[in-house]
């Protein structure tokens, strides 16, 4: 039985050398003091907001030259699978988009954010505010900054509107509803990818903040279960408004962001009148229109009041993005993450990606009058609610997720979505 | 995971082929058998060593220790983050064989399974047995049959999902040629996608089993086909009662390697319907429904869990399909223990 034995040793020696390769992958990167380089994962792969990234960080690095931060675009939708698993396996890049909520809290559960409660300087604090800052906290605790405010609502071509004979943005359900059949003789009145799944869940997360209380929405990020009424009611309505059939042809096959036949891609080029978006849509938009300009007749309105609902009408959605350092990224990191907050970097950064900055001073250089309509109704609302499958963490946002995609297609029910999300709890 | 089976295979085989040595021999000689053992000196194990050596390692690391892996991970509810502690014993596998929407992902595998074999088999007997005779640009037509098979996976699933899109190609080209009744959302409609995605599968791999089925005629003999026509045999009953029979070893080699493929089919789902709507749509697969389920809701131990269910199906699947279909075909084929 000698072969075996050798057999064995070889395994023995085989798989002693994949562990050791697996350890010997992290370089230390606490040593600073010499010359430092991080890399740094976002989410812009083209266009002003790639351009962007490329110029702050050599920027960053003329104004600190033992400093070079490496710049990697990810594909958004790729992103946060491949930053996890970036994570688990050690080798998160120093820098990276962090969206906040549940899958922020799941980090930092598991030791991978820095703590940058301290290091977060007073000009940083005055120059964007505490309130716009605790999109980063968990437990009082800061792990990330945000960049910039991204509040959901309906982004429309005025032109498309103002032809079919629709003078002011709907500002109640019935007159959506109403708006929608007017639209219907110019092309698709709303924009939807539903192959992306959020995009569609988006309609179920606004139809919820207008059925359910502020108190309901954030026990419910305690308890996890969706037995309130209110989860139905939103489920209900959304139903009874997707019977209008307002939505593109094949929308369960299109994608958010990808290409002219995307949702952002039919309101880039006016073959649909509007699509229900967080505020980084401006920019995808523009991305995708011919000339990669920003649309010119670009308007925003926030998603509408719904009778009958225990949320406030004039509530908003939304997300702020930001950065995070991972654990074990040098010092320098949170350095730089003050830096992405001064006016002229946010001024930039507002310029590249068409998005609400959150320097306060920043904001005066808004020009753009829908992103003055956010910023009003952003500063109008009496809550603002973390998007619904970032609150709820990963496993309950993506059962939600596709049960409201199940809805939309005709192949679930609203109790599926109920359903849906209790069995996820016993997945995970 | 297709290597996962090659290996698997080899190993049952061998143990059949070494039963049969023993069996035959050791009626009335064993002793043989220990004189050849003490034969092998250190420099031949050193041989041994260093040829299976190598292989040896990729098989171990990158096959059985995942899958030893998986079936560690699958006993836990675990979020991918650090060490797995929460151990739940089979309630992951319990959820599993209980959720609904596995079942569905089961039976479209299942569906797949069928359907390729009935789709693809005729349809590539009929292009074998034609571009096995002499035609003018044989080779051409060839080349063609197989060049879907050869194209990788992302491309195909990227520019089949663009023309089958409601304003895609496929639908302009209808409309232009006064067929717009017909045009459909190929790809969004649950009752048709499933049916889409067999056409698009049957497109891509009847290649593969065109060649494969050329080859196996090659290797018929032509006196046979000779003496039948000498008998008076028409080209039918040639094929029906000579190359068919003949060709059955090769048919059912393929039909193993088409149902291998089917049950773990994931790529050109992933591509067409991306992360999150397969289920929608009505093609989920059993390997979709661990991405969506595992990665995707980040609940890395069931999707473990998923993983090792698959791979047990996969494996039953393979052994009862060697011990009852191929056993004939391979007896005697494989070599020997030394």
């Amino acid at each position: 039985m000698a072969p075996n034995r050798t057999l064995a040793v070889a395994a023995v020696l085989a798989l002693s050398s994949l562990s050791m390769a697996a350890c010997g992958g992290d370089d230390d990167k606490d040593s600073s003091g010499g010359n430092v380089t991080m890399q740094l994962w976002e989410n812009a792969t083209t266009g002003p907001g790639k351009a962007f990234w490329d110029k702050t960080a050599a920027d960053f690095h003329t104004a600190h030259p033992n400093v070079t931060i490496k710049i990697q675009a990810v594909q958004n939708e790729d992103l946060d699978g491949k930053l996890q698993t970036a994570l688990n396996s050690g080798s998160a890049p120093d820098i990276f988009l962090q969206r906040g909520g549940g899958k922020m809290a799941a980090m930092v559960e598991a030791g991978q954010l820095k703590d940058i409660t301290e290091d977060i300087t007073a000009e940083t604090k005055q120059a964007v505010g505490d309130a716009v800052l605790k999109a980063g906290q968990v437990d009082g605790k800061a792990y990330a900054v945000p960049t910039s405010i991204l509040p959901g609502g309906l982004w429309y071509s005025k032109d498309l509107f103002k032809k079919a004979g629709i003078t002011s943005p709907p500002a109640t359900l019935a007159e959506l509803t109403d708006a929608v059949g007017k639209l219907k003789a110019n092309g698709t009145p709303i924009a939807l990818g539903g192959k992306d799944a959020w995009p569609a869940a988006h309609w179920y997360y606004f139809f919820a903040l207008r059925a359910c209380s502020q108190a309901t929405l954030d026990a419910t990020a305690k308890s996890k279960t969706f037995d309130d009424p209110c989860w139905t009611k939103a489920g209900e309505d959304l139903k009874t408004f997707a019977d209008t059939k307002p939505f593109n042809d094949g929308f369960l096959t299109t994608s958010a962001q990808q290409g002219a036949g995307s949702s952002a891609g039919l309101v880039a080029n006016h073959k649909a009148s509007m699509e229900l978006m967080g505020a980084w849509d401006p920019g995808v938009i523009a991305s995708l229109t011919k000339d990669t300009k920003p649309l010119p007749d670009l308007g925003y309105f926030p998603f509408p009041a719904v009778p009958g609902g225990q949320g406030d009408p004039a509530a908003i959605m939304g997300g702020a993005d930001g950065y995070s350092c991972s654990a074990k990224a040098p010092k320098e990191c949170t350095d730089f993450l003050n830096y992405l907050l001064t006016k002229d970097v946010q001024e930039a950064y507002y310029k590249g990606f068409n998005s609400l900055p959150v320097n306060k001073a920043a904001q005066g250089a808004i020009t753009e009058d829908y992103l003055k309509a956010v910023l009003d109704a952003y500063n109008k609302a009496p809550y603002v609610s973390q998007w619904l499958d970032t609150l709820y963490g990963q496993n309950v946002g993506n059962a939600l997720n596709i049960g409201v995609v199940n809805l939309l297609a005709g192949k679930g029910d609203v109790a599926g979505i109920i359903k849906a999300v209790n069995d996820a709890a016993k997945k995970g | 995971m297709s290597s996962n089976f090659g290996g698997k295979r080899a190993v049952v085989t061998e143990d059949a082929a070494g039963r049969r040595v023993r069996g035959g021999s050791g009626a009335d000689t064993p002793p043989p058998l220990r004189p050849r053992r003490r034969g092998i000196g250190w420099a031949q194990r050193l041989e041994i060593a260093a040829l299976s050596g190598p292989a040896i390692l990729m098989f171990v690391g990158f096959v059985i220790f995942p899958v030893l892996l998986a079936a560690y991970y699958g006993f836990y509810r675990w979020k991918g983050f650090g060490v797995p502690t929460n151990f739940v014993g089979l309630d992951n596998y319990v959820t599993i064989l209980q959720d609904s929407s596995f079942h569905e992902a089961l039976q479209h595998n299942g569906l797949i399974v069928v359907l390729s074999i009935l789709l693809q088999g005729p349809v590539a007997v009929g292009l074998a047995l034609l571009l096995n005779q002499r035609l003018r640009g044989q080779s051409i037509i060839r080349v063609l049959i197989f060049v879907p098979y050869v194209i990788s996976e992302v491309i195909v699933g990227t520019a089949w999902s663009l023309m089958l899109q409601t304003n895609g190609a496929v639908n302009d080209a209808l409309k232009s040629i006064g067929l717009g009744s017909l045009s459909e959302d190929w790809l969004a409609n649950p009752k048709l996608a499933i049916w889409t995605l067999m056409l698009i599968l049957t497109w891509k791999y009847v290649g593969f089993a065109v060649i494969l089925f050329l080859a196996g005629m090659q290797n018929i003999p032509e006196e046979l086909s000779e003496a039948a026509a000498v008998d008076g045999a028409s080209y039918w009953q040639t094929q029906r009662r000579i190359t068919l029979p003949l060709l059955a070893p090769t048919i059912r080699i393929w039909a193993f390697l088409s149902i291998i493929g089917a049950l773990q089919l994931f790529d050109l789902v992933y591509i067409i319907w991306g992360q999150y709507v397969a289920s929608t749509a009505g093609t989920s697969t059993m390997a979709t429904y661990m991405v969506t389920e595992g990665r995707n809701a980040g609940n890395y131990g069931y999707g473990n869990a998923v993983a090792v269910v698959l791979f047990a199906i996969s494996f039953v699947i393979a052994l009862v399909y060697q011990r009852f279909v191929l056993r004939r075909d391979t007896q005697g084929a494989l070599t020997e223990g030394q």
